[in-house]
């Protein structure tokens, strides 16, 4: 099998076949990972489109200074960043909207929930939202995040302490 | 449970998979789409340089400055003869006519049409 590093190098002298063979490889992981971050899975799948196609455009000079694992994961982060910015109104608007959880079916009050998370994580600082969201939808630990979005440990920790202080603010005043 | 381990708990629910080759089917559309429409829309940027550059070249060409006349636009025929590089031409044009026409007074009307009274003035003179 080879590796990521042998397909990179392939797809860059011309073959789309080894950029499909990372799509292949990838998908599943890019697509948990916006499954996450929208309930609507015609959305996931967009916004899995958007990170391939720019990985097709940025993979043609990739110079092999990280990992691919962590490129990824930095352009799942920037995809989802805009995604959050894009849907700021409507995530604010879905969170004063929020109804009474009473009258909700507990499969769609738990769905409905992860928009309500996403939506006070979307009102976070740039910097805590990315870190808030890698860990709490990624489970990832602060080492790893700090190196995906190239920050200190420490530096994750602190802004992971700050965000979830609000989002948990936010979450607790609405109801 | 503390709230991380809650928050962790509301994005636990199992996934839906994608078909791998579908997806690649719809992301190769998709490039191509892209790449179709950045292409038109350099070719529509191209077409629009040029159309303004011809625009701006053809407006300069042909506006002498209009003379609004009677509710209608009318541009003027005059030419310019006070340069002094071209006055000598235009004298020498202008004997030539004289000359060679043989109805003179069709060529002061027409020395006339185009404002150049320098000829005239001068026949004026000498008669």
């Amino acid at each position: 099998m080879k590796t990521d590093r042998e397909l990179i190098q392939e797809f860059q002298t011309g073959s789309d076949a080894a950029f499909n063979e990372l799509v292949r490889r990838y998908l599943d992981l890019v697509y948990r990972f916006f499954q996450k971050i929208t309930p609507d899975k015609m959305e996931a799948e967009d916004l899995a489109q958007t990170v391939f196609i720019k990985l097709f455009k940025a993979l043609k000079k990739f110079r092999f200074e990280s990992e691919f694992n962590t490129y990824l994961y930095r352009v799942n982060v920037n995809t989802a960043n805009s995604y959050f910015k894009r849907n700021k109104w409507r995530n604010m608007l879905h969170l004063d909207q929020a109804p009474d959880t009473g009258y909700v079916e507990t499969s769609q009050e738990k769905q409905w929930r992860k928009e309500e998370v996403w939506a006070a994580v979307g009102r976070l600082p740039k910097k805590q939202r990315l870190v808030v969201m890698m860990r709490i939808s990624q489970a990832l630990p602060f080492k790893d995040i700090g190196n995906i979005l190239d920050m200190t440990e420490g530096s994750a920790k602190v802004n992971y302490h700050h965000g979830i202080k609000r989002v948990k603010l936010l979450l607790g005043n609405n109801k | 449970m503390n709230f991380e381990a809650k928050l962790q708990k509301t994005f636990s629910s199992t996934s839906e998979m994608l078909e791998p080759e579908q997806f690649i089917n719809k992301l190769t559309t998709a490039r191509y789409a892209q790449a179709l429409k950045r292409s038109q829309a350099i070719s529509g940027y191209l077409a629009l340089i040029v159309v303004l550059f011809v625009g701006i070249l053809g407006y300069n060409e042909l506006d002498q400055g209009a003379i609004l006349m009677d509710g209608s636009y009318y541009y003027s025929t005059s030419i310019d003869f006070d340069q002094d590089e071209d006055s000598e031409y235009f004298d020498d044009l202008a004997l030539y006519i004289m000359e060679q026409e043989e109805d003179i007074w069709m060529a002061f009307s027409f020395l006339d049409e185009l404002a150049y009274d320098k000829i005239v003035n001068l026949m004026e003179e000498e008669s």
